[in-house]
């Protein structure tokens, strides 16, 4: 069952598309991770299901509903994390949470219990009283989420939420998504950490200039790059000629060094690192350290998205 | 209630200040009240007059020098220009008349003799020269018809002592009318600047764009939020009001308790509802906490200048006026000016007051109307 159904959305600023015939759907009880760089449309389709931007073209509809600015029922059964902590000031955690939570649920009885259950998922049992100014980054991004997540949303959306924290708050919140997940919620989370993704996600959207580039399971994803093997040889000093000779190896795409570390990068091909010891050993090149690793989810992104700078 | 609950929780947050600014306001507005001159009282004063006789005591120069006496202080300084020059500066004197040789002989030879003068030029030598010309005027006309110099002063002194008694019948207390009127209009300003600057302080809380996502995506009704916030608003805007209510109660207790009195409440009631509903559409168009100071300086002090809260409405140019006549203040400052002297309670007389107090409340209606566009718009982020 589609939780989410997006077909053909376009958003355009003037003459810019930031959406582009976007079309995809979210399933019942999965986090689809959505991800692409700066500027790629992830914010400004996630704003376009909230009905937060109004769009030029398509339609969305989230639990079979169409989604408009009034749809009430809808809301009450959505919740969202924005990346910036979006708390007041002058409350504490505890009132925060009852706040954003109170325009949820009305019950008292039911609220204070939500609260509870939510203060817990983040571990903030020990600050309840303390006021936003007082907490550390870690902390407030927790409690940004308790604040989104409180009334016990069967839709979830996760913008960046562990943007600038410490392992160990990260290492919460990802249980606490996860959680949330196991809850029966299923959850849009939108992140630039590919390691969370891969822990995370069950299906992965790749944006760029508005337009969904790949889409799959992060193996599925990883059969799309086009690099078979990478191989790192820690070596001092190594001089250009040899590097010269690796290039013109079999399978070999690219050859880089930089700060004593030799990254081979292979199209295809089984036996590359034997091949590359025994060079290394026939030409007697002393090195320290040798790995071979398979493509990851960042390479394929990087293929996907390209390598220069984004905004 | 949630809503509700918030905003008493931000106003606890920011207590001190929130009571800090109301204190000194409701003060300030009683303590000018209470040193304002509103006395309307008339209290007869006699003006110093130094007469310069060049002329011998005699005749109409004696009579004449006799009625400035009656009605006047005779101030004596010693007879050169430096002194008496030094006396006019130093309001010793405010006027002096010089009285020239044969003045007697040439008013009964009908020359009609020049008489100098030195005045300050403020009320009291105008006083001073309105007592010297009645005296000639009135002589001069029984000169033309009596030669008799004797019967020509008693004449003079029979019309000169006539008066013609008023009676005021108005038992107004204008003075302590005025007190409230003072003190009402003050209030304008000081009602305007602190629900300025409170409601607006709180609703930069709530509409923070980034407090503001997260309401607008919650399954409540942003007319539901902004009901509630208009009714917190208007709890807070209440007390504030009582607070004025009850000083003037202590302050010019006679006036509240009459007729006037109830008006000036009900007009005042009006008008803090309706600087509520000004405050909550700023507090709608505009969240940074750091202007909220230069926007109380803006609209309350300037509406309340434009609108004789502070100068009488009599003193401001048409010019003003006429751009008085868009702000709610003008009305209110209005109804207060005419109760000053109101006092039969018809619907004649109470006609304008009654307009005014319907301007009030149109414009209340406008300012909500215009704060539910305003949040519709800003519903959505771009």
């Amino acid at each position: 069952m589609n939780i989410i159904e997006v077909k053909n959305l376009t958003k355009k600023y003037k003459k810019l598309k930031a959406v582009d015939d976007l079309s995809f759907e979210v399933r019942k009880g999965e986090i689809l991770g959505l991800l692409g760089p700066n500027g790629s449309g992830k914010s400004t389709t996630i704003n376009c299901l909230l009905s937060l931007l109004n769009f030029s073209s398509g339609s969305i509809k989230i639990f079979g509903e169409e989604m408009k600015p009034d749809s009430y029922d809808i809301k009450s059964k959505i919740g969202v994390v924005f990346q910036e902590v979006s708390v007041f000031e002058e409350l504490t955690v505890y009132e925060n949470i009852d706040y954003f939570c109170g325009l949820y649920i009305t019950d008292n009885k039911t609220r204070k219990k939500y609260i509870e259950d939510a203060i817990k998922l983040v571990g903030l049992e020990d600050f309840k009283k303390f006021y936003p100014k007082k907490l550390s980054g870690g902390l407030l991004r927790r409690l940004n989420i308790a604040c989104g997540i409180a009334h016990k949303p069967k839709l979830i959306f996760l913008d960046e939420p562990t943007v600038a924290v410490d392992p160990q708050s990260r290492n919460n919140i990802l249980d606490g998504i996860k959680k949330l997940r196991n809850d029966g919620a299923t959850i849009v989370y939108t992140t630039h950490y590919m390691e969370e993704v891969e822990i995370l996600c069950d299906r992965v959207i790749i944006l760029d200039k508005g337009k969904i580039l790949a889409t799959g399971t992060t193996d599925e994803l990883k059969e799309l790059a086009k690099i078979e093997e990478k191989i790192k040889v820690e070596v001092n000093d190594l001089d250009c000629k040899y590097i010269g000779e690796i290039k013109d190896f079999k399978n070999v795409d690219e050859v880089e060094y930089n700060w004593n570390m030799l990254l081979i990068t292979y199209k295809k091909g089984k036996n590359n690192l034997f091949d590359i010891m025994e060079y290394l050993k026939k030409e007697n090149i002393k090195y320290s350290k040798i790995f071979s690793e398979r493509p990851t989810l960042n390479d394929v992104f990087l293929e996907l998205t390209g390598k220069e700078l984004r905004d | 209630m949630t809503v509700f609950k918030a905003f008493l929780k931000i106003l606890d947050k920011n207590k001190f200040i929130v009571i800090m600014y109301t204190v000194f306001l409701i003060s300030f507005g009683g303590f000018n009240m209470q040193t304002s001159d509103n006395n309307t009282n008339f209290v007869a004063s006699k003006p110093n007059i130094m007469i310069v006789n060049n002329d011998g005591y005699k005749g109409i120069t004696k009579d004449l020098i006799k009625y400035i006496k009656d009605n006047s202080n005779i101030i004596k300084l010693n007879n050169n220009e430096d002194t008496i020059n030094d006396g006019l500066f130093y309001r010793d004197v405010n006027y002096v008349i010089y009285i020239p040789k044969n003045y007697n002989n040439d008013f009964i030879n009908g020359k009609n003799p020049k008489i100098d003068i030195k005045s300050t030029g403020d009320y009291k030598s105008s006083y001073a020269e309105m007592l010297l010309s009645r005296y000639i005027k009135v002589a001069n006309v029984y000169q033309k018809s009596i030669n008799n110099i004797d019967e020509i002063i008693t004449k003079t002194n029979e019309t000169l002592k006539k008066e013609i008694e008023v009676e005021i019948i108005s038992k107004l207390d204008t003075n302590s009318l005025s007190k409230a009127t003072f003190y009402y209009n003050f209030a304008s300003y000081s009602i305007l600047a602190c629900l300025i600057y409170v409601i607006c302080l709180v609703l930069s809380s709530f509409k923070d764009i980034k407090i503001q996502k997260r309401i607008i995506i919650s399954s409540t009704d942003y007319k539901k939020i902004n009901r509630q916030l208009l009714i917190s608003n208007s709890l807070f805007s209440i007390v504030l009001w009582l607070l004025y209510v009850i000083l003037s109660f202590i302050l010019i207790k006679d006036v509240m308790f009459s007729y006037q009195g109830m008006i000036y409440l009900l007009n005042s009631l009006l008008f803090t509802m309706c600087a509520t509903t000004i405050a909550i559409f700023i507090g709608n168009i505009v969240y940074n906490k750091d202007a909220i100071n230069g926007i109380v300086n803006i609209i309350a002090l300037g509406s309340s200048f434009l609108c004789g809260a502070f100068v009488p409405m009599e003193w401001l140019p048409d010019g003003v006026l006429k751009m008085a006549h868009l702000l709610p203040s003008y009305y209110y400052i209005s109804s207060n000016e005419t109760l000053k002297t109101l006092e039969v309670f018809n619907l004649d007389t109470m006609g304008p007051i009654i307009f005014n107090l319907l301007i009030l409340i149109v414009y209340s209606l406008l300012f909500i109307i215009l704060t539910n566009v305003v949040s519709k718009r800003k519903q959505k982020i771009g």
